[in-house]
């Protein structure tokens, strides 16, 4: 009688590999079971010596900004409890529906006073004798799910392809030119002056790709409301041998900050600067911050030529990560006084 | 342990030929979604090309480090920054962009006589091959006096770089027609 052997079949050095595997796999669960109790005791230590929970204690020692809401945003996540994950998932929800929106306050005020209202009797708190904390806790929700509120909402612009037959998309692609160039009208709808701004040929409605509308939006935030710098870096960009091109460079800003927002880099940014929800403008004024440095550090790099672009695209998105990462970062800028 | 066996399969397989693949083409005629594709990435978020990308793709015994540059009539005079060292040229053509045929043709016969590229083994993707108005390859291939190319091996092969079709066929192609290091 045979049997089959199925170790046979594996080659030796992948059967070693198979136990090497099962052993890290077994120890690797063993300090994680361990790790988890550990922090479970720990906790419930901490809890009878100063009677407080793990949120009351976040809130007690930082200060309102990124650090306070980034870690009781962990702490409910990784919450094992029911009610508070019962919380997440609804207002999660919500803020998917474009609901925790600067538009909507008597809703999202309603919702957040729900939430926080919830956790106090989960956690046994009583708002009147910690009202600090009640105040804490409202901040840090409607920061956390303004945040996700926004990038669901950038998305959904960014999905929205531009439609040369749309009256409105077009309008807004000639009202971004008379804005840039009031003095030179365009000689008409397709013709090679677009290049001028910077869009790569006759008919800049191939150049949004996959930035959409909201490229469109983001350029024609920035030419309206700081007209004056944008006017100046348009000046810059079309300098013959250390020029770039000013409408796909912000089209390419416009992916950094939407690759930003989505990777959650830009939450130190408006958790520090925003204690309330954020809309769709303060998106815009991020992508204004990132153009106005692109520009100064384009200056500063003295490029060759365009070639180089990928090159400083990648810097500025190194020291843009870098700056972020810190606790207490705040995109500023100071915009000329004749934009204010 | 972890050092010896990962030695130990080091060893089993002989390194892959690495290959320079140019990608080259008009604005907007899909080479960064290519690119892209090929190293089976998200193609929802492509903006334009300043400058070039570079990705390596792993395929049956290659290493393919291919170089995709862009496309805009601004940044062409660059291109030939980059023939030094290209074993195979991937010309890539929006296919339904017919106001454009002419203007793509002029700078493809450019790239032919470039004595950096001479001899060098050409593919060319007639993409967007998924839009209803996209010409078929075959018409392309006349349109651009393909069947006159004598210097060189040279194919034509219709795709889609958003659904992929076509572009492994394309691949296998460049891989078969590499010349032999010298």
């Amino acid at each position: 009688m045979s049997t089959n052997k199925p170790k046979s079949v594996l080659p030796s050095w992948m059967r070693f590999q198979l136990v090497e595997d099962i052993f890290n796999y077994a120890v690797h669960s063993v300090i994680s079971l361990f790790s988890y109790y550990f922090t479970l005791i720990l906790k419930i230590l901490l809890r009878k010596c100063t009677g407080l929970c793990e949120l009351q204690r976040i809130c007690y020692k930082t200060e309102k900004g990124a650090q306070r809401s980034l870690e009781v945003e962990k702490c409910i996540y990784s919450s094992r409890r029911k009610v508070i994950r019962r919380i997440c998932e609804k207002l999660d929800d919500l803020a998917k529906n474009g609901r925790f929106n600067s538009n909507n306050t008597c809703e999202v005020v309603r919702l957040v006073e729900h939430a926080v209202e919830a956790i106090c009797v989960e956690k046994d708190i009583k708002p009147s004798i910690h009202p600090e904390f009640v105040t804490a806790m409202r901040i840090c929700f409607l920061q956390i799910y303004g945040y996700k509120n926004l990038q669901h909402e950038i998305d959904s612009l960014r999905s929205i392809p531009f439609d040369s037959t749309n009256q409105e998309h077009e309008e807004k692609l000639l009202l971004l030119w008379k804005t840039l160039n009031p003095d030179y009208p365009l000689k008409s709808r397709v013709t090679k002056q677009w290049t001028e701004i910077g869009f790569q040929g006759e008919d800049p409605k191939t150049d949004f790709r996959g930035m959409g509308i909201l490229g469109l939006e983001n350029l024609l935030y920035f030419a309206t409301n700081f007209t004056k710098t944008a006017r100046c870096i348009l000046l810059h960009s079309n300098h013959p041998s250390h020029g770039f091109p000013f409408a796909i460079t912000g089209i390419n800003l416009t992916y950094i900050a939407f690759t930003l927002l989505n990777n959650n880099r830009l939450k130190t940014h408006f958790y520090n600067s925003h204690f309330g929800t954020t809309c769709l403008e303060d998106f815009h004024r991020v992508y204004c911050y990132l153009f106005y440095t692109f520009d100064k550090l384009w200056i500063e790099e003295k490029p060759k030529d365009v070639m180089e672009f990928s090159y400083i695209k990648e810097k500025f998105v190194c020291n843009l990560n870098t700056e972020l990462e810190k606790h207490d970062a705040i995109l500023r800028w100071n915009p000329p006084v004749e934009d204010i | 342990m972890m050092g010896l066996l990962s030695l130990l399969r080091k060893l089993k397989t002989t390194p892959d030929r690495e290959v320079r693949i140019l990608l080259l083409g008009l604005d907007n005629a899909g080479k960064t979604t290519i690119l892209k594709k090929m190293s089976s990435e998200d193609i929802s978020h492509i903006t334009p090309t300043q400058g070039f990308n570079i990705k390596s793709v792993q395929t049956s015994g290659f290493k393919l480090n291919v170089w995709d540059i862009g496309g805009q009539r601004k940044i062409r005079p660059y291109w030939r920054n980059y023939f030094d060292n290209t074993d195979v040229l991937i010309y890539v053509i929006d296919s339904s962009d017919k106001k454009r045929f002419e203007e793509t043709s002029i700078e493809l016969n450019e790239l032919l006589q470039e004595d950096k590229l001479n001899g060098i083994p050409i593919l060319i993707y007639a993409n967007k091959q998924d839009l209803f108005n996209a010409s078929p390859a075959s018409e392309i291939a006349e349109g651009l006096h393909l069947p006159s190319i004598r210097d060189r091996s040279w194919q034509i092969q219709a795709c889609s770089a958003i659904s992929g079709e076509g572009l492994k066929e394309g691949l296998d192609w460049a891989c078969k027609n590499i010349k032999p290091k010298k």
